[in-house]
């Protein structure tokens, strides 16, 4: 409890020389290459398949960026002392949100017809959906999202800055502390319905006639897991460049290594409710969902899925020593967002060719625009990271639970 | 670190812990109020135990006998349901579950709080658990009880029960493992385990201080006997500290995985209302919020006739109300996703079953449910509300309520009305109210016996996180000058 010989750390600004410091260049050529030759291919033949890889990287990227949003609300809201280290790099990410904006302009402008069956498609069902999937209610639904995401992100991450710079102990230090802390227990909700809606409208209906409860909550856990997987990741590769390097310690990796660990677990119990319901009700209409995902290759995914994305870690990182071991958790964060990409391909690509309806024969294809697709898309994210985090300190140094965390240890 | 400004509270040990503090930002509230210390703390637990049985006060001895009547009632009522069977049941066809169902899972529901706090705050590190893990641990286990005799008893021929489990017969009849009614059976029967081997474990220390003060033969022989030896040595407690984490973690999967199963009961099958993909964390949300508004109507009253307010102050209050509007919204979202999605899907009995919910001859269970689980507990944002004691019980009463309604809207409002129009039905009960009360008499039968004989706050596990626990406190009035914060109201910080 005596933090009288905790000192704040001072290599709280990312050095000139280091590679985070061409991180915006870096990450913008990556993105002009990457999303250029992307959308090169959206205009010829390839369109449907580009705009498959477009979307999915899209997902992928957004995924964490909506991750950190949770994880900077809910530390906020449960006035959480341990991550105060850390919670910068997750506004950071979080910050980047109104990049997708841009982002998701192609999505609109020229997948709308490739991705989404329903916006020119018509039969029984969709007839009854009308009310909900039409084109402009979509639209002002995505603006309505990226509305919230965008105002939360900039007012927690400026309110935060704005933080930096005041007196230790002074009311105003507090007050903005405060300011957060009401901000993201009212942002909760509307994350929660935002993030949800958002994987409804742009994952859910590229199989329009299929529907899951769940489905919100699903891409909630895979988002939080990668965004966790990444800001650990981050952290380490920060220390490397010098930066933070006494601030976070083993025990705030052991800490993520344990989100990590049981993220993973709640994905899977997510995942597994799913599938199981699904299966044992057997009901057409929701297992059209799995039969696309039993041939045409996907089958090998589908059953990869849970031996990859939850045996393999769950036993990798079940012991104390894995979490705490900087080498192994890192080895699981690099695993754990591959299966996070591998995880967003299973949702979004079996529907390339089938209309999204359960009768097409779906085959698994990987192409060079996916590749692309994804190079751009983090290319574009990491360009956006790196701006913001080159601009502030990369920790929130005037925090008044900075202390805390400092001093944090498990037992 | 900046230290939390010294409070000055009253004296009165009766309104200490009602006394709302500020938020420190820098530090953290102490969770004990009051100058106290490991003995006084003692003191304070235990007198309540150690009051002589002839002495024990009226308004206890009044409250056990409606409560041991209530639970002499079941046990008449077992013994009627026995003789005649179900048929005393207003289960007709189509509703061929009904209350027996939704008794088991409230109360199973109702558990699902101490194991939270005792394993998921655990391993969360929210020291505030301390002073209200033991009865909510308590709770989750007579809740269970409860739950197991509800499920028992609705088999009809109770005395087949044994064909639950996989036990050799010449009949050649075996479980059908493919059943979700089948695995609840281990899981309702797990949680109990593991649930009480973890309470159990937390006692050992406390029974044995019990039994080490113990001025009378048979306390001394009673708590010798549950204390198992303990010495309270260096070994003692390593062992101890090694298997609380250890069952703190098998119990985690447990908060998840019993409600799932549950739920399973329910979903697995193609009844619309019943089978949605949501309902496994919508139930398991659901059982926390329930959970945690039945720790609120046992332990206000609790710490205000034991005087435990040192100890359960208002920021605990506050703590558990806060979860409550957590869990309470949760399951408003499932409520909106699944509402939403029988929109979304087009499927006409998907939409009817929906709208005959909100509309149908059953709309005032269905608004009593949403008023009660979605609505009322929004009054939590209030910071005066979800710090006033009256304010907490009153509206734990209403999810509790709520709560049982939400069983009753999906068990009995998605049967009545099902695909063959000729068959529709309305649910009327006949003796289940006596069924109700009667686990309630249980309930609260054992629960009060708990606090007449067992510590109800885990005193050992309070005193580790009160200043003094600290290996740099130095006493007090002397760590304000070397620790910052270590006078009678410290801030006791996240970290050690």
């Amino acid at each position: 409890m005596s933090h009288h010989d905790i000192q704040k750390p001072t290599d709280i600004t990312i050095p000139a020389d280091s590679l985070f410091a061409k991180l915006p260049m870096l990450g913008g050529g990556l993105a002009v290459v990457g999303l250029g030759a992307t959308l090169a291919s959206a205009f010829g033949e390839n369109k449907a398949r580009a705009m498959f890889s477009y979307l999915w990287a899209f997902e992928v990227v957004l995924a964490i960026a909506l991750g950190a949003l949770g994880f900077v609300l809910i530390q906020h809201a449960v006035r959480a002392g341990w991550s105060t280290v850390v919670r910068r790099l997750a506004e950071t990410a979080m910050v980047t949100l109104p990049v997708f904006i841009v982002l998701f302009i192609p999505i609109v402008a020229l997948g709308m017809h490739e991705l989404y069956p329903w916006s020119h498609h018509t039969d029984a069902i969709l007839e009854k959906k009308r009310w909900f999937l039409s084109v402009p209610f979509f639209l002002g639904r995505a603006a309505l999202y990226f509305a919230i995401w965008s105002a939360f992100a900039w007012l927690l991450y400026s309110a935060s800055v704005k933080q930096d710079s005041t007196a230790d102990g002074s009311a105003e230090q507090k007050k903005l502390s405060h300011t957060m802390w009401k901000l993201s227990a009212g942002g909760i909700f509307v994350y929660a319905l935002s993030q949800s809606f958002q994987a409804i409208d742009w994952m859910m209906s590229l199989q329009p006639h299929w529907y899951s409860t769940i489905f919100g909550v699903y891409f909630f856990a895979a988002s939080i897991l990668a965004f966790f997987c990444f800001v650990t990741l981050v952290a380490m590769a920060l220390q490397k460049a010098g930066v933070l390097k006494d601030a976070i310690t083993t025990e705030h990796f052991h800490d993520l290594g344990k989100f990590i660990y049981g993220f993973t677990v709640f994905w899977t119990y997510i995942a597994f409710s799913q599938f199981i319901l699904i299966w044992y009700a057997n009901i057409p209409e929701e297992t059209e969902f799995y039969m696309v995902r039993l041939q045409g290759g996907w089958d090998v995914v589908s059953y990869a899925l849970p031996i990859a994305h939850f045996f393999l870690p769950f036993l990798f990182l079940l012991s104390r020593h894995m979490k705490r071991n900087r080498t192994a958790l890192a080895a699981a964060c690099v695993w754990m967002l591959f299966m996070h990409c591998v995880d967003m391909y299973w949702l979004i690509l079996p529907n390339f060719g089938t209309h999204g309806e359960g009768h097409h024969e779906a085959h698994l294809a990987i192409s060079y625009l996916d590749v692309t697709a994804l190079l751009g898309m983090v290319g574009a994210f990491l360009a956006a990271y790196g701006f913001f985090l080159n601009k502030n300190k990369v920790v929130a140094i005037n925090d008044p639970r900075l202390t805390e965390s400092l001093a944090h240890e498990n037992y | 670190m900046a230290t939390a400004t010294a409070v000055v509270l009253p004296d009165d040990p009766k309104i200490r812990g009602d006394v709302t503090l500020e938020d420190p930002v820098g530090g953290r509230e102490a969770l004990v109020r009051g100058p106290h210390d490991f003995h006084s703390v003692t003191e304070l637990v235990c007198a309540v135990n150690e009051k002589p049985i002839l002495e024990t006060p009226n308004p206890f001895k009044f409250g056990i006998a409606l409560a041991a009547a209530g639970a002499a009632m079941f046990g008449g009522y077992i013994g009627y349901l026995f003789w005649e069977g179900p048929g005393i049941w207003g289960n007709n066809n189509p509703v061929g579950w009904a209350w027996d169902i939704v008794n088991f899972v409230f109360w199973v529901g109702i558990g699902h709080a101490g194991t939270l706090i005792s394993a998921i705050l655990y391993l969360f590190r929210q020291k505030w658990r301390t002073s209200i893990n033991r009865y909510a641990e308590a709770m989750t286990i007579f809740a269970v009880i409860c739950a197991g005799s509800c499920v028992a008893l609705h088999t009809g021929r109770i005395w087949m029960d044994y064909y639950l489990f996989p036990i050799p017969n010449q009949m050649g009849l075996w479980p059908n493992f493919r059943s979700p009614l089948e695995w609840d059976v281990w899981a309702v029967n797990t949680y109990f385990l593991v649930s009480t081997l973890f309470w159990f474990t937390g006692l050992v220390p406390d029974f044995a201080t019990l039994r080490d003060r113990a001025t009378v033969k048979w306390r001394r022989m009673f708590y010798g006997a549950l204390a198992m030896g303990w010495r309270g040595s260096m070994r003692h407690w390593v062992t101890y500290e090694k298997a609380y984490q250890i069952l703190a973690a098998f119990s985690a999967p447990l908060v998840l995985s019993v409600h799932t199963i549950v739920s399973f009961d329910f979903a697995v099958s193609q009844l619309p209302g019943w089978h949605t993909t949501i309902f496994p964390p919508y139930f398991v949300a659901g059982a926390i919020f329930s959970g945690f508004a039945m720790v609120n109507t046992l332990m206000l009253p609790a710490r205000e006739w034991l005087g435990l307010k040192d100890l359960v102050t208002v920021r605990h209050i506050e703590n558990i109300n806060k979860i409550i509007l957590l869990t309470g919204t949760m399951v408003g979202y499932a409520y909106a996703m699944e509402f939403f999605v029988a929109a979304y899907s087009g499927n006409d009995y998907e939409g009817f079953t929906f709208i005959n919910r909100m509309f149908g001859p059953y709309w005032w269970a269905y608004w009593t449910m949403v008023s009660c689980n979605v609505i009322t507990p929004q009054l939590f944002w209030f910071r005066k509300i979800r710090s006033s004691p009256a304010w907490t019980f009153v509206l734990s009463i209403f999810v509790n309520i709520g709560m049982w309604f939400e069983r009753f809207v999906i068990t009995v409002t998605s049967l009545h009305r099902d695909a063959l129009v000729s068959s529709w039905d309305y649910f009327v009960p006949v003796t289940e109210v006596f069924f109700l009360l009667g686990t309630f008499g249980l309930f609260f039968t054992l629960f009060l016996l708990f606090v007449r004989f067992f510590p109800v706050i885990a005193m050992s596990e309070v005193k580790s996180v009160m200043p003094q626990a600290n290996p740099h406190w130095e006493g007090y009035g002397h760590g304000a000058h070397a620790h910052g914060g270590g006078n009678a109201q410290p801030a006791t910080a996240g970290g050690h």
